[in-house]
């Protein structure tokens, strides 16, 4: 550093680079995300820079970066806190919907029947003995002459339909 | 990282020799300086209270001076090292002027139990408020332009004491000049608001200290 704040150029970019190497673990424990850390890095450099003249070489550099690393990381998360607080939604504009039951289903028979009916008739028929009159799957493989496996299958299938063309990816 | 390389090598390539900053002990020493010149200005220009001679043998009106001065000098220290990134690496001294502070406080109590049977409060009141701040003012306006000359990790802090620092030269000059001897008029009208100064410092000098 001394020779850094001597006007020697080559000292000064390898005092840098240390310095990045130095502060890229401390500022990788604090931050996840990369490009946060890159950024942050860069404003601390800049720091150290506008702040070389009170280094005057006659006490340890890694108090004196260190300082300005955390000031500046502190600056950091307080203006990335404050934007995700601006950014957030307010309680009272959610209230009415944390009301709704989280529960119950929203999906009833009834309201997919049209999907049902575009099903294979055996599917459909199946899914609406199973949903809409209350039959079993036992109880519906002697209704209408198959075995209860089958029954069973024939209606997961269904659902495997229903759900690739009613559930948005 | 290219990014930062790229930054390293439009740095270096600014590194020409810059004059370093001063010791602390430097800055501080030329803050106390200047504050006593500034002081003997304003009682050239106030003059002092008649009964000095007779108010310097009474013992906890030096001992309050005393603190006072202890005050303006622990906090130019103070302040000196909290411009500094690191507090030039000495952190104890540069948190000294709350410790002086409590010490006043403790001055100005026994002060007080001693003030018996009490001195009449003066006539006027916020006046001493107002002329301690408008002599404070010029001080405060210089200090932060030094102030800002530097890199304070601490603008906060620095900005309170930078206040109380000010505000104590105003103090030291206003307890020679006013002819008064009620301790309640002194701390509702002097030491209390410098206290509200140093928090207005902090709120400031977040603003005036950044860089």
């Amino acid at each position: 550093m001394k020779q850094a704040l001597s006007g020697d150029n080559r000292a000064y970019a390898l005092l840098l680079g240390e310095t990045s190497r130095l502060l890229k673990p401390f500022l990788s424990k604090r931050l996840s995300s990369g490009s946060d850390i890159d950024d942050l890095l860069q404003e601390i450099l800049i720091s150290v820079h506008k702040a070389r003249h009170t280094y005057d070489g006659n006490r340890p550099y890694k108090p004196w970066v260190y300082a300005i690393a955390v000031f500046r990381l502190k600056d950091f998360l307080r203006i990335h806190y404050a934007d995700q607080l601006h950014h957030a939604v307010e309680l009272s504009e959610v209230e009415d919907y944390l009301l709704d039951p989280v529960t119950e289903t929203v999906v009833s028979y009834e309201s997919i029947s049209g999907e049902v009916n575009k099903l294979p008739d055996k599917q459909a028929t199946i899914l609406r003995l199973m949903h809409h009159d209350g039959y079993t799957a036992k109880e519906i493989a002697t209704k209408i002459g198959m075995n209860e496996s089958a029954v069973k299958v024939a209606a997961h299938r269904a659902y495997k339909i229903l759900k690739a063309k009613l559930v948005r990816p | 990282m290219k990014n930062i390389d790229d930054l390293i090598s439009t740095l270096s390539k600014d590194a020409t020799t810059i004059k370093i900053a001063p010791h602390p002990f430097n800055v501080g020493m030329g803050w106390i300086g200047v504050s006593a010149i500034y002081l003997v200005v304003l009682w050239i220009f106030s003059d002092v209270r008649h009964d000095l001679t007779l108010k310097l043998s009474d013992p906890w009106f030096v001992a309050e001076l005393v603190m006072l001065i202890g005050i303006l000098i622990s906090s130019s220290f103070s302040a000196a090292l909290l411009i500094y990134p690191d507090l030039y690496q000495k952190k104890n001294i540069a948190f000294l002027p709350i410790v002086v502070i409590l010490v006043f406080a403790l001055v100005i109590f026994f002060a007080w139990l001693a003030n018996s049977p009490p001195a009449p409060l003066p006539i006027h009141s916020v006046e001493c408020t107002i002329s301690i701040t408008l002599a404070s003012l010029l001080p405060i306006l210089w200090t932060l332009y030094l102030m800002r000359k530097f890199a304070s990790t601490h603008t906060r802090l620095a900005g309170g004491i930078s206040f109380i620092l000010v505000f104590s030269i105003g103090a030291i000059w206003i307890r020679i000049y006013e002819q008064n001897d009620s301790i309640l008029h002194v701390i509702q009208w002097h030491y209390l608001p410098m206290l509200g100064f140093g928090i207005i410092g902090m709120w400031l000098g977040k603003t005036a200290l950044k860089w």
